[in-house]
This record gives C-alpha cells, sequence and structure tokens, in this order.
C-alpha cells in the first residue's frame, strides 16, 4: 500500500538556515550548527522526505545554495526536493545535478510555464513540486508569490486550475497565515483543491504538535504533511511523533527501524555484524 | 574484514550522488566508472539509472559499456546490482518507445503500468511501497516484515519465470520489485532513498 508522508522543510537565507513566521525570518544556525547542535542528519531518519528552499530576500548565491543540498544529501537517505528563485532551466539542471531529486516552483508556474514544460521534459513530470503561498484577506484566499511579496489576480481555485494543466507532479500548499505559529494548518484551505486535482497534495505551514500531522493525514485530500518549524519538533520529537502517529493513525505511514541507522554506519569498517 | 570496493557505472542517467553517498555511509570505498575496461577490472558493480530505457541502453551502447557488463557478468562472475532504470535494463526487452532490447542478463520483460490494471490509481508510482519478499535471505536479509522502500516509475518488470529470490510488491497489480539471481541483483524503488530499509539492502548486497 503506499503511504502518506510527513516531510521536513529547511529554510535556507544565504548561509544560515532560518524560522519564518508569518513570512518574517529569523536567522538559527549555519550548515554547522544544523549538522552538529541540531544533529540533523539523525532527525532525518524519521522523515518521509526532505525540501530546503533559498528563501534568501536578497542577491541568491546559487553556488553556495547548491554545496548545501549537496552536504544534507550525503547523510540524508530519502527523496529531496530544492527550490526558490527557479527561473530558468540551467537554475533547475543545477539542483538536480546537486543532490536533489525534485525542483520546487512558485513564481515560475504564473510567469514562466514553459520553463516549467522544458524541465519536465528533461526531467520528468514526477521532479516538479509547485508550491502555492495563501494568505487569507478579508475573508478570501488569496495567492501571492515572490517570497509571499506580491499578490496575484488570480483566486486560488484558478491557479490550482492552472497547475493541474502543467505538467507538475506535486502541489506544496502553504497557509502564510499559519506559517510558522504552531496553530495547526489551515485545514480549509483544502476546499480550494477541484475534487478531480491530478496530483499529489503537500499542506504545509502551522504544524506545532503531532496531532496537527494527525489531523492533516487523516484527511483524504492530504497525501502529505509538511513542517518547516525547527523547534517544534525538536531532539526526539518527529520520531516520537512518527512512532505515534503509525500506532494511532487512521492512514499508513511507512515503516523502517531507526535504531538502525548508526549500526550501519561505517558498518563495513566497523562493525563485522548488524 | 577487507574494506569493499563499489564501482557505480557512469553512463550519464540520473542521480548518482545519492546511490555513491549510500554505500560512503556503510563504509565501503565508492569509484564512479565511465571506463569499459575499468568495469571489467571491478568486483562489485551497481547500475543507476533514471530515465528512458531507449536513452539507457543507447547511451550503454554508445560508451561500450554494454558488452563491458555483459562480459564482467557472465564470464567473471562480477556481482550486479542494478536500480530502478538500472534494473529495467538488465532484462530481456521493454515496450517503452516501441520494443528496446536490454542487456539480456535475465529473461524478464519492462511494460508500462496500464490505468486499468492499478485501478485507477496515479502513474507514476511514487512514494513508500511495501514489499513482500520470496525468503528472507540474501539480499533480503534482515529485513523488516512488509519494509517499505521508495519507488518513481511509470514501467515494471513481469514477475513471470523468475527464478531466485525475489520481492514483490503491488500497486492495483503485483509486479517485480527487487530480485537476486546468482549474482545479478536488482531493485525497483530506490534503496538510497529508502532510509535504513535500503541501506541494510544495499549492505547485504556487498556482503553476498
Amino acid at each position: 500500500m503506499l503511504k502518506k508522508r510527513v516531510i521536513f522543510t529547511l529554510l535556507y537565507d544565504n548561509g544560515y538556515f532560518m524560522l519564518s513566521r508569518n513570512f518574517r525570518l529569523q536567522k538559527v544556525g549555519d550548515l554547522q550548527w544544523l549538522k552538529k547542535n541540531y544533529n540533523f542528519s539523525h532527525i532525518a531518519f524519521s522523515i518521509d522526505e526532505l525540501i530546503i528552499l533559498d528563501v534568501t530576500r536578497g542577491k541568491r548565491d546559487e553556488d553556495k545554495f547548491s554545496q548545501h543540498i549537496h552536504s544534507l544529501a550525503e547523510e540524508c537517505f530519502i527523496p529531496i526536493a530544492a527550490g526558490g528563485g527557479i527561473r530558468t532551466i540551467d537554475q533547475a539542471r543545477k539542483l538536480l545535478h546537486s543532490g536533489a531529486d525534485k525542483v520546487v516552483v512558485n513564481t515560475l508556474i504564473g510567469k514562466y510555464p514553459n520553463i516549467v514544460k522544458k524541465i519536465a521534459a528533461e526531467f520528468g513530470q514526477q521532479s516538479i513540486i509547485a508550491s502555492v503561498d495563501v494568505k487569507t484577506i478579508d475573508n478570501n484566499f488569496t495567492v501571492w508569490t515572490d517570497n509571499g511579496s506580491t499578490l496575484q489576480k488570480e483566486s486560488v481555485v484558478e491557479w490550482l486550475d492552472n497547475i493541474s494543466r502543467l505538467p507538475i507532479g506535486e502541489l506544496y500548499l502553504n497557509s502564510m497565515d499559519r506559517d510558522g505559529t504552531g496553530h495547526g494548518y489551515k485545514i480549509e484551505l483544502l476546499e480550494c483543491i477541484p475534487s478531480s486535482f491530478p496530483i499529489p497534495v503537500i499542506l504545509a505551514g502551522g504544524a506545532g504538535k503531532y496531532k496537527h500531522f494527525s489531523e492533516g493525514l487523516a484527511d483524504i485530500r492530504v497525501d502529505a504533511v509538511a513542517t518547516a518549524h525547527l523547534f517544534n519538533f525538536i531532539g526526539d520529537g518527529l520520531e516520537k511523533s512518527r512512532t505515534w502517529l503509525r500506532n494511532n493513525g487512521n492512514y499508513a505511514l511507512a515503516y523502517w527501524d531507526i535504531n538502525r541507522a548508526h549500526l550501519l554506519k561505517n558498518n563495513f569498517i566497523e562493525h563485522n555484524e548488524v | 574484514m577487507s574494506i569493499p570496493k563499489v564501482t557505480v557505472i557512469d553512463y550519464g542517467m540520473g542521480n548518482i550522488w545519492s546511490v555513491m553517498s549510500a554505500f560512503k555511509y556503510l563504509g565501503a570505498e565508492v569509484e564512479l566508472i565511465a571506463d569499459p575496461e575499468e568495469i571489467s577490472k571491478s568486483s562489485i558493480l551497481v547500475l543507476p539509472g533514471v530515465g528512458s530505457f531507449k536513452n539507457g541502453m543507447e547511451s550503454l551502447r554508445a560508451r561500450g559499456i554494454d558488452e563491458a557488463i555483459i562480459d564482467a557478468v557472465t564470464n567473471k562472475g562480477v556481482k550486479i546490482l542494478g536500480i530502478c532504470l538500472g534494473m529495467q535494463l538488465l532484462g530481456s526487452h521493454s515496450t517503452e518507445d516501441d520494443e528496446t532490447d536490454g542487456l539480456g542478463l535475465l529473461p524478464n520483460q519492462v511494460e508500462r503500468f496500464t490505468s486499468k490494471e492499478v485501478c485507477g490509481r496515479k502513474i507514476p508510482h511514487v512514494g513508500f511501497n511495501s514489499l513482500h519478499f520470496s525468503e528472507k535471505k540474501g539480499l533480503f536479509e534482515g529485513l523488516p516484515y512488509l519494509a517499505d522502500f521508495y519507488f518513481t516509475h511509470s514501467y515494471r518488470m513481469l514477475v513471470d519465470d523468475i527464478h531466485g529470490r525475489y520481492a514483490t510488491c503491488k500497486y492495483g497489480v503485483e509486479f517485480l520489485s527487487a530480485y537476486e539471481i546468482g549474482n545479478i541483483c536488482g531493485t525497483q524503488f530506490h534503496p538510497e532513498k529508502s532510509q535504513t530499509n535500503g541501506l541494510m539492502m544495499l549492505k547485504n548486497f556487498v556482503k553476498l
């Protein structure tokens, strides 16, 4: 049986990993911090997929971002998606050649749909995730692009309808209102998704505890839930959430033995048997 | 125990970094090779790959790697692991882009999922899905019951006439998801993207 997924999203800004609250960024630590202090490679054994987004507000350093992806990919044995500011096929290609399996596009969808088609022709439709940032204004859901700074005139329904006609593999639906708040997912956002929407849906924005993951995963319209909060599930928080979700949820999550990770590391050098 | 050396074949198809990283995590020495001469000197071969069957075969032939693999595996007894497209290329032929012959190291064919047999599920089949093992030995030693592995594919190998250890997966229809036939192994899923389940299987492969 095909499983639902728990996804971790890392927000990157010019060499640092960030916390975001309603799209306002706060610097947390660099790659060294993420690996040594945050113990990211251990935490990565409790998630199904990793997304790394370059949300740099000023000028992006693409080489530096690619090096960060490559370094993270060395000790994460799950699918990895990367994105942020992609406007050309060369930028997508660079990420896909740096250890990413998929790219995340957002502003590109409305601005350069032909580039989306070109990426799909070269790497396949499954290699593209469309991210959509939604904000509530006067009780209406609105679409924002360019790191949440530009309001689009199309409605969310129109925007999603456009996505369904492009060669895109997955939808990452993010609530800007709930982003970083820990108040739970904006489940009502799912009502904007057409009933025959052809691709898997990742729900993002607002997860603060494992019950929020559970609420998202229990919804038939949701294929995966994401969190970008570095501290809501710190330490063994994700590992405990995963165990709880597998034992108590009315949905299927993939199983592997997390405790084997350290026995497998350098197995041919240090251990004779697992 | 000496440190094993794994040779990953580079023929320009797909994300080879993850495959190399996974073997390095296990403590193996890893080399990336595109030269057919070097392939015949190695003892543990890995054929990764993402993309179309036809492009994959053309790319192997253009580099003279196809003959080198067949010679190493059939005449020298070198063990090989094909991953995703790499697994399919070890088979007899595929219906992708008309009929394309594979390396023919095993007789199984590759065909596309039809929307009828997957009962309207989405194609490609993408995500973690569980395996059923013919026996928990060799390549499948020590893996958890119904262990999950990460798949992303639209074509799959048919289960017919399989002689050896194998694992199947069900996505509306049952298909061949892994095999170990003598020195020839393959996985339709990505062990390098399947957490400790995948790392276990790669370790098992090296130790076969």
